[in-house]
């Protein structure tokens, strides 16, 4: 199967076998094609070349009815639930013909006989709202089951799971799987998933299938070689050396909630010292976008410290002038600017109130558009001129407008999260490039990033994130990246 | 105006007679002028009540219950100062006013600041509260038992009211809408705090990652908004009535609205939009002579032009597409 | 008549239970069909003006066709289609609900005035009500327990909806709209669809209120008849957690509170008649205090209401 997205390959020609009964794994990194492979099984996309055979019978899945109508059935990382009603009306409620009228107590029965068939069992008059997130995702389960399907994808289904409850589902699935009743894909980039619970894996790495077999003939080691590649580790980014640099940024203890209410980082801690980058690793989804949420300001932590320069860091907009902190987050658009904003009035966000931009209260908009026009030709940005809307711009430049609010001044502390991310490579060599001038000019950087190569061309030091904690650390390099892949992808 | 001409073609009356005669019932003749601008002045300011607050990105309703509260507060100090030089008692009087709105509007902000707690909801609720205060105390601690017409406060007396503008019979109301639009304007564009404002209603995740002091913004456009429909209070009863009565609620707060979603949320149409909306109102007493159309027709016409410019909202959206798609 | 008993302070308390029973009617099928609409994810701020449309043309019915019962049921499709113009204007994109259900505030109101002049002056017939107090020897008993039609329907609309909600396929379809509407695009069920059906039916109860206030109390049509109870019923629905048999109690305290001030001028306390008037919607302020929060949405709201997001 192979499905390009405009210039990105996602998928380039894999093929697959799923045995019935079995229990299989998809392991990867990100943007390895994971998605879009079940993506395209499940007729939300429509691969652009291959076959889908079904029982040996090809077969075109236009939309995820027609899946349904074959026995597919996926479960996905959101739920899918209605909260506010019962665990009992959420079962029912994807029913082929469902009656106009529900007979409670007919359908109450037709539960309870289905419920005897199950491994697990639950409390059907409860609110969805009230149950937790395992038991939710139980639910997901459950109702694909009730529903008939017979093989059940699931995509990265413990990431919001604590990991009693992930081996609960897993080996709930492991035993459905033996009895036969049922087979099931699992996508994921954990290897103690794939080890502990899979019967055959399969390994993809930027949408090509490089390896994969029965679970109990391949060690762990080889798994992460063939999920991150044995491809040379990339030079270092020339740098200056600051010895004894004084710790710009310490994190200490730092836990964080996620919008569920679910502990996103756990206990971190980390002192970064100025002229300095942490490259943080890790798989998406590992606590990585609430940690910079509350580095940004933009999410409140629960417990823990924040110290800039020694002092307690609250993030107002004082301090970041004093401290000269800045953040490069993922998504511009939506998380650092205003789209329907002009190119120079975003530029102006940090300084549009600092003298050289003011006469009193008043905004000096003449002055702002002349910084503008500097800043779009010193980092050249590809834009009609300065009072052009910014949701008009590119998405490289539209990073590279951040690009030149965030970096063009002095910066003491800087939070950068995949700058990079869907850019062209002259782009991704320029913005690289402007980090490694920023570090060499003083700042202290903290890097997150899902591309192993960027930080091991940009990093001094490597920390690996993985289920909100930092699990690792190593220079960079004494860095193996064998060592780090087992990271990201487990405890140990 | 095409379906409102429909509208009267049911009635059984020529569309275009009724245009014409909405023509010069608004501004046909110099009274009509004077009778458009009249109308329209209380609503300048109504509508920022709305209009500022909106631009934070919050939906404001409370305009009539701030100029119910500054209505109140003027007659209070008027009263209260009566023996005071005139310009410092209107002066007073003004400052009161604003303030009266700007606090009632003020406590919604920062109930959403603070506490969470839905904006367009609570101002509306605190229309109710204000309009039931000021009725109790116009039939009780203030009322003026000599005005036997209907419930009414005690006057600020002529002394220290200022009526009309020199030379026409529209009030000084019109002056001071016209200002506080020019105000509000100036402030939004050209000001580091409409700038932060602008952020703010743009994208709240951008204002914070820049250190935006957000809390306090709100409170302040809402006081801003509150202290403007405020104002229009002042302005009922130190240029028109003279005394708070039931007729300080008589909706010009919810025609601000309109105003404001009409001209959207932008102050310097909000000068333009309320002339418009006040020659409808005007030339309804004209249209109701000449053709028996009661002025409830010009409710009508307002409440079908504001469901036509939010329905229009999605075709701004399409129109957008169609021009970038090319490129 | 008996002569004047004075029952002290018993009349106050029987003045409120029978005020509340009155005047809790109009809240009542507001509140219903704001409840019906805002489980499918949308906000009606509207329906004032559809309450006063449902009084004006109910009694425009009535008046013209002698039945009262007719124009009751007139008042609702009145209602209804003015519920499908909220619908069909808010399923366009980027059209905010709020904004539009003030807009149709002001145009049925309008409307309603407009429409309606020619009926200020005519009597038209009264709905029916059940003297449940006949046994009484005090007039004030027998003018409390006089149930209305309407309060009794109203009461069997609010079970009816309840069981609705959860028993039939179409009430978890509007549960689902509501609160995850991609779970409902999932199945397969248009959304924009059902939550125009919904602020219709919404529109259709709203209305039929709206006739209580003109075909029984106050009993006539003129443009003060209605004093924000439409607005109040968004407030209401919030107090009752969205649940239908909960917005008939919260209907009752409601009218409770608004029968207060005259119950008690009835006694000879006449002062601070507005400050009582004003009680309702100081508890329904309050209540939103206490139940916001910065950090959760409303307690038992449909997800994907506007006014919690």
């Amino acid at each position: 199967m192979a499905k390009r997205f405009g210039d990105v390959v996602a998928l380039d020609g894999v093929s697959l076998k799923f045995e019935p009964g079995s229990f299989h794994a998809i392991l990867g990194e990100n943007g390895a094609g994971k998605s879009t492979l079940v993506k395209c099984m499940m007729g939300y996309h429509r691969p652009d070349a291959g076959h889908l055979l079904i029982d040996g019978e090809a077969r075109t899945i236009g939309n995820p009815r027609q899946g349904h109508h074959f026995g597919l059935g996926m479960v996905y990382q959101h739920f899918t639930l209605v909260p506010s009603m019962t665990v009992a009306e959420n079962l029912i409620l994807g029913s082929p013909g469902l009656p106009a009228i529900i007979q409670w107590d007919r359908a109450r029965e037709a539960l309870e006989q289905f419920q005897r068939t199950m491994p697990f069992k639950m409390d059907l008059e409860r609110p969805v709202a009230t149950l937790a997130a395992g038991e939710k995702q139980k639910l997901e389960i459950l109702k694909q089951l009730f529903l008939n399907r017979r093989v059940l994808i699931l995509d990265e289904p413990t990431t919001v799971l604590t990991p009693a409850e992930a081996d609960q589902i897993l080996g709930l699935m492991r035993e459905m799987t033996r009895s036969g009743r049922l087979t099931v894909i699992l996508i994921t980039h954990k290897l103690r998933e794939v080890l502990d619970f899979a019967g055959e894996v399969t390994v993809l790495r930027a949408g090509r299938r490089v390896g994969g077999g029965r679970v109990g003939d391949l060690t762990r080691d080889d798994l992460v070689r063939m999920m991150i590649g044995v491809a040379g580790v990339p030079a270092p980014a020339p740098r200056v050396m600051t010895p004894d640099g004084a710790v710009a940024l310490e994190l200490e203890d730092l836990t964080v909630r996620n919008d569920k209410g679910v502990v996103a980082v756990s206990g971190v801690s980390v002192r970064i010292h100025a002229g300095e980058v942490v490259g943080v690793a890790g798989v998406s989804g590992n606590g990585q976008r609430e940690l910079v949420e509350v580095l940004a300001g933009q999410r409140e932590p629960e417990s823990g410290e924040i110290r800039v320069g020694g002092a307690v860091y609250a993030r107002t907009r004082a301090e970041m002038r004093r401290s000269r902190v800045f953040a490069l987050t993922e998504e511009p658009l939506r998380n650092a600017c205003v789209p329907r904003m002009s190119v120079g009035e975003n530029l102006a966000f940090r300084n549009f109130d600092e003298a050289k931009n003011t006469r009193g209260w008043l905004l000096n908009r003449r002055a702002i558009r002349d910084q503008a026009r500097a800043l779009i030709a010193r980092y050249r940005i590809k834009t009609p001129g300065p009072e052009a809307r910014l949701e008009t711009l590119s998405g490289g430049n539209v990073q590279r407008t951040v690009l030149a609010r965030e970096l063009s001044d002095q910066v003491s502390v800087l939070i950068a999260q995949n700058p990079c991310a869907g850019l062209d490579i002259g782009a991704t060599a320029e913005i690289r490039g402007r980090i490694m001038s920023a570090r060499n000019a003083g700042a202290a950087v903290l890097l997150i990033s899902e591309d192993l190569d960027e930080l091991l061309e940009l990093a001094d030091r490597i920390v690996v994130m993985f289920e909100g904690q930092f699990v690792y650390e190593t220079p960079r390099d004494l860095a193996d990246m064998q060592t780090i892949g087992r990271y990201m992808a487990s405890h140990a | 105006m095409v379906l409102f001409g429909a509208f009267v073609a049911f009635r059984g009356l020529d569309p275009f007679e009724v245009y014409a005669v909405l023509y010069v019932g608004a501004v046909g003749t110099w009274f009509s002028i004077q009778d458009t601008l009249t109308q329209a002045a209380p609503l300048m300011l109504t509508a920022l009540c709305t209009a500022v607050p909106a631009r934070a990105g919050l939906l404001v309703i409370g305009g009539e219950g701030a100029l119910v509260v500054g209505g109140v507060a003027t007659v209070l100090v008027g009263v209260a100062l009566s023996a005071a030089p005139a310009p410092i008692a209107i002066a007073l009087m003004c400052v009161t006013g604003a303030l009266a709105g700007g606090l009632w509007v003020g406590a919604a902000g920062a109930l959403r600041s603070y506490r969470g707690v839905n904006e367009t909801i609570a101002t509306l609720l605190l229309n109710y509260i204000a309009i039931a205060i000021m009725n109790h105390l116009v039939t009780g601690p203030i009322r003026d038992y000599a005005q036997v017409l209907k419930p009414a406060s005690w006057s600020v007396g002529e002394r220290l009211m200022i009526g009309d503008m020199p030379g026409t019979s529209i009030h000084w109301g019109l002056a001071f809408g016209v200002a506080a639009c020019v105000v509000a304007y100036v402030l939004l564009r050209w000001t580091t705090f409409g700038f932060a404002v602008d952020i703010l209603g743009g994208n709240v995740r951008a204002a914070q990652i820049v250190g935006l002091p957000i809390g306090a913004m709100v409170l302040v456009t809402c006081f801003l908004g509150g202290a403007a429909a405020g104002l229009a209070g002042t302005m009922e009863i130190i240029a028109v009535h003279g005394f708070a009565s039931s007729s300080l609620a008589v909706g010009y707060g919810y025609a601000g609205i309109l105003v404001a979603f009409l001209a959207r949320q932008n102050p310097l149409g909000v000068i333009f939009v309320s002339i418009l909306l006040g020659g409808i109102s005007a030339s309804g007493g004209l249209l109701q002579r000449r053709f028996g159309l009661p002025d409830a027709a010009t409710l009508v016409l307002q409440g079908m032009l504001f469901v036509i410019v939010l329905a229009s909202n999605t075709l701004y959206g399409r129109l957008k597409l169609f021009r970038s798609g090319g490129a | 008549m008996q002569a004047t008993t004075d029952l002290g302070w018993w009349g106050v308390l029987i003045a409120v239970i029978g005020g509340a029973i009155r005047v809790s009617t109009p809240y009542l099928f507001v509140s219903l069909g704001e409840t019906l609409t805002e489980k499918s994810g949308r906000v009606n701020l509207g329906l004032e003006g559809t309450l006063v449309m449902g009084a004006m043309s109910g009694y425009a019915i009535a008046y013209l066709t002698g039945s009262p019962w007719l124009g009751a049921l007139l008042a609702g499709g009145v209602g209804a289609l003015l519920g499908l113009l909220h619908g069909a204007v808010c399923s366009l994109a980027r059209v905010n609900d709020i904004a539009v259900g003030i807009a149709l505030f002001l145009f049925g109101t309008g409307l309603a005035f407009y429409l309606g002049k020619p009926f200020i002056e005519p009597v038209a017939p009264r709905l029916p009500h059940f003297a449940l107090g006949a046994w009484s020897p005090y007039p004030q008993v027998r003018a409390a327990l006089e149930i209305n039609g309407l309060f009794v329907v109203g009461f069997g609309v609010a079970w009816l909806l309840l069981w609705g909600l959860r028993n039939t396929r179409w009430g978890l379809i509007v549960r689902t709209v509501g609160d995850n509407s991609d779970a409902a695009r999932a199945l397969g069920y248009s959304v924009p669809l059902v939550r125009t059906a919904s602020t219709m039916a919404g529109g259709f109860l709203a209305g039929v209120g709206g006739s209580f206030l003109s075909l029984y109390y106050p009993g006539t049509w003129n443009e003060g008849l209605s004093s924000g109870q439409g607005l109040m019923a968004v407030t209401l629905v919030i107090f009752a957690r969205w649940n239908p048999v909960h917005c008939f109690w919260v209907s009752l305290l409601f009218g409770g509170a608004t029968a207060l001030g005259p119950a008690l001028q009835s006694v000879g306390i006449t002062a601070n008649y507005y400050l009582y008037g004003a009680a309702p919607y100081v508890l329904t302020l309050g209540l939103l205090i206490y139940s916001s929060s910065t950090q959760r949405t409303l307690v038992g709201a449909p997800s994907e209401l506007t006014i919690n997001k």
